[in-house]
């Protein structure tokens, strides 16, 4: 099947019946995902700055409320509107996979993200270009494809190729049946402008490379510790979790945390399990590219390249991948 | 540039090889084009790795307060806003002079818009210069963008900065790069005092900038840096640039950073005082 | 080698408290408190294995992760030392006060696996914390376990916490000895004056079937395994509990790790050998 790209804003308008439809647009210059407002989203050109991970896991989430004084109260705050997200990439649709992972499939299941997704409709369209940065093939990933995605719209030209890759897109399918006829669409032709040397050998390696401080200080020197990183990666999953209070009534909540920030690992009593940059960021490449594989068994970077288009201080995670190759295949 | 380049590699050559200095902060190419980073050379072979060209664009000054206690010297290629940089953290007493060998490089301006507003193209503390001193610019007006902003109605301004607070992700790059944001432990790091709410919302965010903009409106050196970071692009040194002019009109001519002994105008208790006490 | 099970239990919302009342507060030494709490319907917040964690939080103040250190039919309680913003305001509660709790979260001590051999259990300070759990659950099932050597050791005699434990029900124990070591002697105290490592290494037990079990400061672990080891334990036969701040308690929020390993999830409990295939954070 296949949809004609001029009728792109009739589909949106039936998404955006009763739900909260989020597309790409400028939100005051930044290139996001924003509420749908009629407008033609900007699919084409580079990615969004900010990933789409904040509509299934906000940056800041209210968790329960409570009442304290002569009785105490904590109820249970559920905030899980009926959501589709439309024009995701194939990197983005595959972090939201990664954060399924953690939050639904491995141990317990988070309910507050479960909601979400369930609530969540995800429409992913085949990347136009890749940005100065990306390397999601490297990654394993195809600019082409989302099989995680409810349903994808491929290809290049003026049709889109669409398929449902699970039920819920299915039944969303059925609604688009007056736009959509017979017919191939030719593949994408996006490709990834970086291809750093990623496999997963190299995941398996890179453990070894732990206790080199000569290459972790090299790599790492340069970072000014702050969370540029994780906040602008789509992958990135790390909360913290706080209470807010007004008289004897408020909320607790969790937010958006970075491993790379110096009060990440502070205790209690003082000590800090990994206070210097070095220590942090090598747990961060490692988290990316290795320990997330051992558990979950693919890697938390998925090459949008984000980090480094953002870095400060021009730290580059695909260059890191070059680096360890290099020193781990010697 | 190439001339700064070349007597670079060979000072910093020569300083590692007798052993002067311990290592030498500059920057290299980072890979893609146009593209440098800080770089922390160790070793003499490795001098040839420094670069000097128009995208040398980070500041290298924050990177002594990674390395308060340095086993030797650290020798620091320092443009004019690199050694404002460094004369804020000596005069905040963060660093010690003795600890730093400064290579100092005359600067044009690099990919950095900030640079049309430079008036210190060159190193004002050194102790060797590369090159020949660049010539200096006076024909521009230092708060033009302040006094746009200034232009605005209360209500423009107010929903103007509502929607940058909006707009931040409080990632603390522009706290992180800044060299007079130099506290041992920022404020917004004292997760026990609540002082800095962990929400991402614009009242915090707000709290966040406002507090950062105090702390530091009196001893800015105007590198530009927070706002070159920012990932979400705040006009940051509208902030720091708003409380410069409020300083330079209150108390004359007014630039932080230009020696080693400086004590802010927030941090200056004056019997002559202008405005009278209480 | 110990086969140590690294899953663990928890119920309903994992990350929201249920509102609970402290019932019993008891002083154990100069900053460590013994909390117990029940639900407000009088029963028991959960139940939790020995060495396995709850998340205690006092709604308006935060949230913390503590040892389970003893459990009872209706009630469950931890020791909490006082040294930071919500430990202090907890030391500040009283009998009847409402507190939030969650959990259990992390592995536990394998009970099951100690059972047929001697154990030497070993506390420094509020580590005695959750060595304890283990010893009352031991205690319950006592005919399944061999000999029981329990030591504790404190800066003095006054800072050894759980005294009625420590000074009466354990030394009445079939088969236990219990072994007192303090770090300064006091004028009400004529017993062992020695460091943890020290003493270990001369009560020398000889480490045929016998397995360890040891929490305290890290610097004690460290040195008393080197002694251990000198008395022939093998890394694999010593257990203990690893402390560090978390926040979610799920294995989610990413705190905790060391490697790919979430002490809230796959631990707190360890042995020594595991430990020692983790990065060296």
């Amino acid at each position: 099947m296949r949809l004609k790209k001029e009728d792109l804003n009739k589909i949106l308008a039936l998404l955006a019946k009763n739900r909260e439809l989020f597309v790409p647009g400028q939100v005051r210059g930044i290139k996001q995902f924003k509420l749908w407002d009629g407008e033609t989203p900007e699919l084409d050109g580079e990615n969004t700055v900010l990933p789409p991970k904040d509509i299934l896991f906000p940056k800041t989430e209210k968790m329960y409320a409570y009442k304290t004084g002569t009785e105490t109260e904590i109820s249970e705050i559920v905030d899980a509107p009926e959501r589709v997200i439309f024009g995701i990439r194939a990197c983005d649709m595959h972090s939201i996979e990664c954060m399924d992972s953690v939050f639904i499939r491995e141990g317990y299941e988070d309910s507050f993200y479960a909601r979400r997704r369930a609530k969540s409709l995800i429409v992913a369209v085949a990347c136009p270009g890749a940005g100065v940065n990306c390397f999601c093939e490297s990654m394993g990933l195809d600019p082409d494809a989302a099989p995680g995605a409810d349903i994808f719209l491929s290809g290049g030209g003026e049709f889109y190729g669409v398929t449902a890759n699970t039920e819920k897109g299915e039944t969303e399918l059925k609604k688009w049946t007056q736009y959509l006829t017979d017919g191939d669409v030719p593949k994408g032709e996006a490709h990834c402008s970086l291809a750093p040397a990623m496999s997963p050998e190299l995941s398996e390696k890179l453990t070894g490379l732990f206790d080199d401080d000569e290459f972790w200080q090299e790599v790492t020197e340069p970072c000014l510790q702050c969370g540029t990183c994780s906040f602008v990666c789509p992958t990135c999953y790390c909360f913290d979790i706080n209470q807010s209070s007004v008289g004897d009534e408020g909320v607790a909540f969790r937010c958006w945390d970075s491993c790379m920030f110096s009060d990440y690992n502070q205790n209690a009593g003082g000590h800090n399990t990994r206070p210097t940059k070095k220590q942090r960021l090598r747990n961060r490449y490692l988290h990316k590219l290795a320990y997330f594989n051992e558990r979950h068994g693919m890697e938390l970077c998925v090459g949008c390249g984000r980090c480094i288009n953002k870095c400060p201080a021009h730290l580059d995670i695909a260059e890191f991948i070059d680096k360890a190759a290099e020193v781990c295949h010697d | 540039m190439s001339d700064i380049q070349s007597a670079l590699h060979k000072r910093a050559r020569a300083l590692l090889e007798n052993g002067d200095v311990e290592y030498v902060i500059g920057w290299e190419n980072a890979r893609g084009e146009n593209k440098t980073r800080p770089a922390f050379i160790r070793r003499a072979e490795d001098a040839e790795r420094l670069v000097w060209n128009r995208w040398c664009v980070n500041s290298t000054a924050k990177y002594l307060l990674h390395d308060r206690w340095p086993k030797g010297k650290i020798a620091i290629c320092a443009r004019g806003c690199d050694t404002r940089a460094i004369n804020r953290m000596l005069s905040d007493g963060q660093v010690k002079r003795e600890n730093i060998y400064i290579l100092g490089i005359p600067c044009a301006g690099v990919e950095n818009q900030i640079c049309r507003r430079c008036a210190h193209r060159n190193p004002l503390v050194y102790d060797e210069l590369l090159g020949e001193p660049a010539e200096e610019k006076t024909d521009f007006d230092r708060f033009e963008k302040v006094k746009e902003m200034q232009a605005m109605t209360l209500e423009q301004r107010r929903q103007m900065w509502e929607d940058e607070f909006t707009k931040c992700i409080r990632c603390y790059a522009c706290r992180n790069v800044c060299p007079a944001c130099n506290c041992r432990e920022c404020y917004a790091d004292q997760y026990r005092t609540g002082w800095q709410g962990k929400q991402f919302n614009a009242v915090e965010n707000r709290v966040y900038g406002l507090t950062r903009a105090y702390h530091v409106g009196d001893r800015c050196i105007e590198c530009g840096e927070c706002e070159r970071v920012c990932p979400m692009d705040l006009p940051i040194m509208l902030q720091t640039g708003r409380m410069l002019m409020e300083c330079n009109e209150l108390f004359g001519q007014y630039e932080c950073g230009l020696s080693d002994d400086e004590t802010p105008a927030l941090g200056t208790y004056n019997l002559n005082d202008a405005d009278s006490f209480g | 080698m110990i086969e140590i099970n690294h899953s663990c239990t928890c119920n309903g919302n994992p990350l929201v408290p249920q509102v609970c009342r402290i019932t019993d507060i008891r002083s154990e030494t100069g900053d460590v408190k013994t909390f117990r709490a029940q639900t407000l319907d009088g029963k028991r917040p959960f139940l939790p294995m020995p060495g396995q964690l709850g998340m205690w939080s006092m709604p308006g103040i935060g949230e913390a992760m503590f040892s389970i250190t003893a459990f009872g039919e209706d009630w469950i309680e931890s020791s909490i030392k006082s040294v930071g913003e919500l430990t202090e305001a907890m030391h500040e509660l009283s009998v009847g006060d409402f507190v939030g709790l969650r959990g259990p979260y992390g592995n536990g001590f394998p009970a099951d696996a100690l059972k047929g051999s001697d154990i030497l259990f070993i506390g420094g300070g509020i580590g005695a914390a959750p060595v304890r759990s283990l010893i009352r659950w031991c205690a319950l099932h006592r005919e399944q376990y061999g000999r029981f050597d329990i030591v504790c050791g404190a800066r003095t005699i006054d800072d050894v916490p759980f005294r009625e434990d420590f000074f009466e029900n354990w030394p009445s124990m079939d088969n236990t000895e219990v072994h007192i070591t303090v770090d300064r002697k006091t004028d009400n105290w004529d017993g062992s004056v020695a460091f943890i490592p020290d003493y270990v290494e001369t009560l020398a037990l000889p480490p045929e079937n016998r397995k360890v079990v040891m929490c305290g400061p890290s610097i004690m672990i460290r040195l008393t395994t080197e002694r251990l080891a000198k008395l022939g334990f093998a890394r694999g036969d010593i257990i203990t509990s690893m402390e560090t701040r978390m926040k979610c308690g799920i294995g989610k929020c990413g705190r905790c790790n060391i490697g790919s390993k979430y002490v809230c999830l796959d631990g707190p409990v360890f042995t020594l050998t595991e430990l020692d295939e983790l990065p060296a954070e």
